[in-house]
């Protein structure tokens, strides 16, 4: 399956690109996908993904198609193809 | 009595006397400091009912707990009167050195009533008090005040607290400045300009006591060690500004006067952007090891030399809801209401109604008559000059236009309505006369809740609910059974950091965890070795809930009722027609619904009033007398 990853904030920053398309083994979970990911930008490793390099480090958070936030007990899902998983990191208050 | 003098000082301007305040320990064990304690000051020397700009509102400056300790993030303060925008509290908090001066002079808060004739800046030196003309002053920007002033006094360690013209012409929208960061909400501006006080300055030489000194530095050693790691790396990277594309990503950035959720142009005004095209430097705050403040330098084209501070709030306001992508304009608007004293967010909302107006044919070129632009100028989203020189002619109360938008929103709205018989309102995006903040709430509807419900009117950081909703903890499109709880929950967790006060990116840097089971225990640690307290997650948690509450006393005794709870017309009646937002708006019926299940949750009547006993048990008798039910 294909599917393609937007890079917000610091993520942008460590992988210095905004987007980049990802094919994937069928079953591919999104737990899966922060591995590639720190594999392939060591840069985001303890920033934006922990040092045990399969979680992401809060309020770092995968927004799947604009509508919903993939929770810490939801990362062993999978993606669908086509899917837009999008990398962001939320500020709130001051 | 340590953490304290245990001392508030009066000053009367109409006649020039001070005299001072004790108050008992058990008074700061309820209202601590910061909004709640700036608020509760507020609710016992007001005239009740009285107009906001008259002498009988009286300016309320309380300090932070942790003002002049070693607490990083504890540099701040909060101010209250009643706000010229809402008629409701206004209550903001700031972070500079002014507080840190303000514990060394031994005060634990200002309260200035009455009116001057003429000009004056007060100076507070430990315990004595000056009046001094200021009429020299008039005109200046807020940092030119601030460094006339320590010219003045040949002395670079007096803070200032200052206005710049808008709150001298009594601009609505106007602020209070101080080492550049504002009291920014509400129009304190405009009530200090009423008052003519242009600045109030501190110098202060005492050392700051606390109970356990060794304690507290140990614990915040580790805090410090935590802020410089992983849970604030994007703060200190990007600052906030890097949520324009987030939200733009998810149909929320306010776009065109919160006509759309999406801005073309995003990747033009964002954080990212910011960073690699424009940014100077990051500073701080007083005692704050984070630094997020971007600040954005023009190098060159017709703004060259603009230098402003660049957060959220402000990119979207000044940049996507008024349809601009030139970021140099936009810095040149920031550094416009920052120096001549202007909230950022209310003024980008106003101006936005004002292009949405020009843009339907309510205005034309004409009504944007000035002295820079004598045949008036096309007010058109995307237009940044428009943008830059609107906020010198609100300012300034310049022209028809700059006098009218002076007023905010709600007020400029009603008044076009009234003389051209439009319906403009419906484009006027304020919650009590506070322009909304930068999230359009139609698909976040925790936050909806909040905002409607909210003391001041449109304001983010006191709700906090969009939070959860924004986070995906709840189905942000939906609206269930739960919400009254989580926003009731959310202001509160708010309140407590507004009222000691510390900033909330720090919030992850005690535990890990910035939930209340992570934060509250580490708090109370903070504030029992700063007083010798005993106080526990129980008192830390009832903080926010008593800050709160004082707030909503103060309006419900200004006359507020459940009608005052409501959102704005196009949120509820005029949904987005693309992007992730599409096709929503927060009907009546969700709305009602949700005022309903807040209030049960607060334990207040259906009507939003409070119960005597609910406040007698917070421990506010004198409140439960004036205004339980």
């Amino acid at each position: 399956m294909r599917i393609h990853m937007e890079f917000l904030g610091l993520s942008r920053l460590a992988a210095g690109a905004k987007e980049i398309t990802l094919d994937l083994e069928e079953g591919t979970t999104f737990r899966d996908i922060v591995r590639t990911l720190g594999t392939r930008y060591p840069d985001m490793i303890g920033n934006v993904i922990q040092p045990d390099g399969e979680t992401l480090h809060i309020p770092n958070i995968f927004n799947l198609n604009a509508k919903r936030m993939i929770q810490a007990g939801q990362m062993g899902d999978s993606p669908s193809d086509g899917d837009r998983i999008i990398l962001m990191s939320i500020s709130a208050g001051g | 009595m340590h953490g304290y003098s245990g001392k508030i000082l009066h000053i009367d301007l109409t006649t020039r006397k001070t005299r001072v305040e004790q108050k008992p320990e058990a008074w700061y064990k309820i209202y601590i400091g910061g909004v709640s304690m700036a608020s509760r000051l507020c609710w016992e020397n007001i005239e009740v009912g009285c107009d906001p700009l008259s002498p009988g509102n009286p300016i309320c400056i309380a300090n932070g707990l942790f003002a002049g300790t070693p607490v990083p993030v504890g540099g701040k303060y909060g101010m209250a009167s009643k706000s010229p925008l809402t008629g409701f509290i206004g209550d903001s908090m700031s972070g500079s050195w002014l507080p840190v001066a303000l514990k060394r002079a031994r005060w634990d808060g200002i309260v200035i009533h009455g009116a001057s004739d003429e000009w004056v800046r007060i100076l507070v030196d430990d315990d004595k008090v000056e009046f001094h003309d200021a009429s020299h002053l008039v005109g200046l920007g807020t940092t030119e005040t601030e460094e006339a002033i320590r010219e003045e006094l040949g002395d670079d360690q007096v803070r200032s607290a200052t206005i710049g013209p808008a709150g001298e012409n009594l601009v609505r929208i106007a602020n209070v400045s101080n080492d550049g960061r504002k009291a920014g909400r509400t129009g304190h501006g405009a009530v200090w300009g009423s008052k003519k006080l242009k600045a109030l300055s501190i110098r202060g030489t005492h050392g700051v006591g606390v109970a356990d000194p060794e304690t507290l530095t140990k614990l915040s050693f580790d805090i410090l060690q935590a802020a410089q790691g992983p849970h604030t790396q994007k703060y200190r990277i990007l600052g906030t500004s890097s949520n324009v594309l987030n939200m733009n990503k998810m149909g929320l950035l306010p776009t065109r006067n919160y006509q759309q959720g999406v801005f073309e142009d995003a990747e033009m005004v964002s954080g990212e952007y910011l960073h690699e095209h424009y940014k100077a430097k990051t500073i701080a705050c007083a005692q704050c090891p984070i630094a997020c403040e971007q600040v954005g330098q023009v190098k060159e084209g017709p703004y060259a030399g603009a230098m402003g501070h660049v957060e959220y709030e402000s990119l979207y306001a000044l940049s996507s809801n008024c349809g601009v992508s030139s970021f140099p304009a936009v810095i040149q608007a920031i550094t416009n209401c920052n120096e001549l004293g202007l909230d950022t967010m209310s003024s980008g909302v106003t101006i936005s109604w004002a292009m949405e107006c020009y843009e339907r044919g309510v205005f034309t070129k004409e009504d944007f008559k000035c002295e820079k632009y004598p045949e008036g100028f096309e007010a058109n989203f995307g237009n940044g000059e428009a943008v830059v020189t609107l906020t010198e002619m609100i300012a300034h109360r310049e022209g028809y236009m700059g006098n009218l938008l002076a007023e905010g929103t709600r007020r400029a709205s009603a008044q076009v309505d009234e003389e051209r018989g439009t319906e403009t309102y419906k484009w006027a995006m304020d919650i009590k006369g506070l322009e909304c903040p930068g999230y359009d709430a139609r698909t976040l509807k925790t936050f909806a809740l909040g905002l409607a419900v909210g003391t001041r009117g449109a304001c983010h950081n006191r709700t906090a609910a969009y939070d959860p909703d924004i986070k995906g903890q709840v189905d942000r499109f939906s609206v269930d059974e739960t919400r009254g709880e989580l926003a009731k929950s959310t202001e509160e967790y708010a309140a407590v950091y507004d009222t000691l006060p510390l900033c909330k990116f720090i919030r992850r840097c005690f535990t890990g965890k910035a939930d209340r089971a992570g934060a509250w225990p580490a708090i109370a640690q903070l504030i029992n070795a700063t007083t010798g307290w005993d106080f526990d997650y129980d008192d830390v948690d009832r903080i926010g809930e008593r800050a709160h509450t004082i707030k909503k006393a103060f309006n419900i005794r200004e006359g507020w009722t459940r009608e005052d709870d409501h959102l704005p017309y196009r949120w509820q009646h005029d949904p987005m027609e693309t992007g992730p937002s599409a096709g929503y708006v927060v009907t009546d019926e969700e709305l009602e619904y949700l005022k309903d299940i807040y209030y049960e949750a607060k334990g207040w009547t259906n009507e939003g009033l409070i119960p005597k006993e609910k406040l007698i048990a917070l421990g506010m008798d004198d409140v439960a007398e004036e205004i339980g039910v």
